[in-house]
């Protein structure tokens, strides 16, 4: 077989798009199990030394998750009726690097549980929803969660409600903060279990890698001691090692195309200076996220494929679920100095599913953390955050007890699937390549917006056992207008009429296309969702290389 | 056809909030020059500006001043807010430093209706308040609060957090590396192993 690099001219055996949680770990998988692996990555190989405690750099001109400014605009609309505006933002965020969101995620790293996979048999289907079970279970994913969390590196400890595990995590918690510690005593108090939040941070060296130095710089930035368990850090370099990889970095993706057949042939992108190529492939794997994932897949329609490739079903970039959220904020007599270390280092996950008594369907969990991240810059923009003047003398004082004095609760939910909210190409914005751009067409359910409305109230509740001298908090009661988990819009199924794509990620209407991402999620989990992508990666490999060396593909 | 008449007050239209209406929505990352502009310049008596004329220099300086005082402790105008400002309205924002200096005609326009003055920057500090109370709904403030607060909280090489001087305020120390205890809390927890 070829050594990489390739030529266009070769045909590989498999090209993966997209680099991210799901993409790095089917490039490592593909390529040391002797395949040959082109990777195409839109953006830059970033790695630790690259990065930076850059908030203007990252936050304000969105370095590392572009957006209009690096010619990437997006719309958003709530209802299928409104006209899309621009978003000042990304709506649908992701980092644009090796690694993708795996990179600059918080790493809050929960996994499923057995009723997320059977929830809507459990529960009952709510009407004018596509709540469904999944097609596989808890026991079908377990050996690839644990395969996660010893390839790739998770520290924690198990919780009283934690699902089996077939081996204990790797790495120990990470040591507690205040934030933490307030959790853990009001939950305490409270009647509740909380117990160490499990994390893609390492505590102590793994496969080679250093233990965590504690900055405090994870939610929002890269890595600068490869302590946070990116795909970057941990499968690319195997990938590439491997000697059958090749990552082109800089390359944009904008189809794929089929042969007669039906079949995928080729997948045609632009590198760094514009210029076409086409890249032959006996098989491709779309790992290019929730949302760039049926973008793609709307892009490449053809004759055979009028409403857009694999998508006879109709559910390309439809479901798409974000996690809802809340979070409260207490002002402390002490210092808490919660930018210090990892983002989260307690949970609680007693309303992981809520009674239906409520009368309206969701679950969740809370975690400790800091209210602004721990980042100076964007903590002082929302100063005084416990009310008072946003400028002048008394804001100054405000900012200097509330940084180091601070905690947050912070809850993080379902969403429920809906075909009204989805991913569609804009038919009016253009990227600078001059492809539609991203349309987010998203109004969180009223069930979605009752249950993150209830994990305020418990936040709030929770804050003031804790014994905050003030509090402050928000959750989105009108609805929220993006997010960054992106999920659904491919989603898994056994029947082709309702989904995209099958229990091993093989796309119903194009036998040798995997979809392997946040997409493929059927429901939304409680708001953790890169060790699931991440776990369905490594199952999705596992059968695809079988199916490949029975000669399947 | 006549030409729409354009209202005194365009500028400084109020929006619904305070944080979200500010117009400097793009700016690229080429302001590094910032840092070396704002060591050139901190501490002397004829500051130079990229973009901004001395005028407008004088009255931007004015404003920041007012969104984070010299008080007991230093602020915007220590921290050298203005050159981040200064280098960010240079930086591909033809259209907001326009914006910008109408707002800034609209405020020194005021500053005469109200006090007689032709500046801005040369009202007292308590009169300054008030004018800017007046207008802390507007886009244009919650602009300048947004560059203001920015610069003086962002990487000190942007130029606008002097010695870390923002940093210093909240008690951010920018260490890289931390080890337990980090708060009181998680201390007392250690203490009492719980």
């Amino acid at each position: 077989m070829a050594q990489a690099p390739f030529s266009t001219r070769d045909t590989v055996d498999f090209i993966v798009v997209g680099s991210g949680a799901a993409g790095g770990i089917m490039a490592k998988e593909l390529s040391t199990a002797g395949f040959s692996v082109v990777v195409l990555e839109q953006g830059p190989y970033l790695k630790a030394g690259d990065f930076k405690h850059d908030e203007w750099g990252y936050d304000h001109n969105e370095d590392l998750t572009w957006g209009a400014r690096q010619g990437h605009p997006q719309t958003f609309r709530k209802s299928e009726s409104d006209v899309a505006e621009l978003s000042a933002k990304a709506s649908l965020g992701y980092a644009h690097n090796v690694g993708g969101s795996s990179v600059h995620f918080s790493g809050n790293f929960w996994r499923l549980r057995e009723i997320d996979f059977i929830e809507a048999s459990v529960k009952g289907s709510i009407a004018g929803t596509n709540f469904v079970d999944w097609p596989i279970t808890y026991s079908d994913l377990e050996p690839y969660y644990t395969k996660v969390d010893w390839e790739i590196g998770v520290s924690g400890l198990q919780g009283p409600w934690d699902p089996p595990r077939s081996r204990e995590y790797p790495c120990p918690p990470m040591p507690i903060k205040s934030p933490g510690v307030l959790l853990e005593r009001a939950g305490k108090q409270l009647g509740l279990n909380p117990y160490p939040a499990p994390v893609a941070i390492l505590s102590q060296p793994h496969n080679g890698r250093p233990g965590c130095i504690h900055c405090g710089f994870c939610n929002g930035f890269g890595c600068e001691v490869d302590a946070k368990s990116s795909s970057m850090a941990t499968m690319m370099p195997i990938a590439l090692g491997t000697g059958n990889c090749e990552l082109r970095t800089g390359c944009t993706v904008h189809r794929v195309n089929t042969d007669e057949a039906g079949k995928a042939s080729e997948v045609v992108y632009w590198d760094e200076s514009g210029v076409e190529h086409a890249q032959k492939a006996r098989a491709v794997v779309l790992s290019a996220n929730g949302a760039e994932t049926p973008r793609l897949l709307l892009l490449s329609e053809s004759a055979q494929h009028p409403d857009g490739l694999a998508n006879s079903s109709g559910y390309v970039g439809k479901n798409l679920m974000f996690n809802g959220y809340s979070s409260v904020a207490g002002l402390f007599d002490e210092p808490v100095n919660g930018h210090k270390s990892i983002p989260a280092t307690r949970v609680i996950h007693d309303f992981y599913e809520l009674s239906s008594e409520l009368g309206f369907y969701g679950g969740g969990g809370i975690d400790s953390r800091h209210l602004s991240r721990g980042t100076p810059m964007g903590f002082a923009l929302g100063g005084s955050h416990f009310g008072g003047p946003k400028w002048g003398s008394e804001y100054k004082r405000n900012l200097e007890r509330e940084f180091t004095h601070s905690a947050a609760f912070d809850g993080h939910t379902t969403s429920l699937p809906l075909s009204s909210n989805n991913v569609s190409l804009d038919p009016d914005v253009v990227d600078k390549w001059g492809r539609p751009a991203l349309r987010c067409t998203y109004m969180d359910h009223p069930d979605d917006i009752a249950t993150m409305k209830f994990f305020y109230d418990k936040s709030l509740e929770l804050m003031e056992a804790a014994g905050a001298k003030r509090t402050t908090g928000f959750y989105p009661e009108n609805g929220q207008d993006g997010n960054v988990h992106l999920l659904g819009t491919c989603r898994m199924g056994n029947d082709s009429a309702s989904s995209v794509v099958n229990k091993f990620n093989r796309a119903h209407d194009v036998s040798n296309l995997f979809m392997v991402d946040g997409s493929s999620l059927v429901t939304s989990g409680r708001g953790q969702p890169t060790m699931t992508i991440m776990a369905l990666a490594f199952r999705a490999a596992d059968n695809i290389i079988q199916a490949a060396n029975r000669g399947e593909i | 056809m006549p030409a729409k008449p354009i209202s005194r007050r365009s500028f400084l239209k109020s929006s619904s909030t305070l944080a979200k209406g500010s117009f400097i929505a793009l700016t690229a990352p080429a302001i590094l020059a910032a840092c070396r502009q704002a060591e050139e310049n901190i501490g002397s008596t004829e500051p130079s500006f990229s973009t901004l004329t001395e005028i407008e220099g004088k009255e931007l300086r004015a404003i920041a001043a007012r969104i984070v005082p010299t008080d007991e402790t230093p602020g915007a105008e220590e921290a050298g807010v203005i050159y981040f400002i200064d280098a960010v309205l240079g930086d591909n924002a033809e259209k907001e430093y326009g914006q910008v200096r109408s707002a800034l005609r609209e405020i020194q326009a005021e500053s005469g209706i109200k006090f007689g003055a032709s500046y801005f920057f040369e009202l007292t500090a308590e009169q300054q308040d008030q004018v800017l109370t007046d207008i802390e709904t507007t886009p244009f403030f919650a602009t300048i609060r947004y560059l203001t607060i920015a610069g003086m909280f962002s990487l000190p090489e942007y130029g606008g957090n002097k010695d870390k001087i923002g940093y210093k305020l909240i008690g951010f120390n920018d260490a890289h590396a931390w080890s337990a205890p980090y708060g009181f809390y998680d201390a007392d927890y250690a203490l009492k192993g719980e």
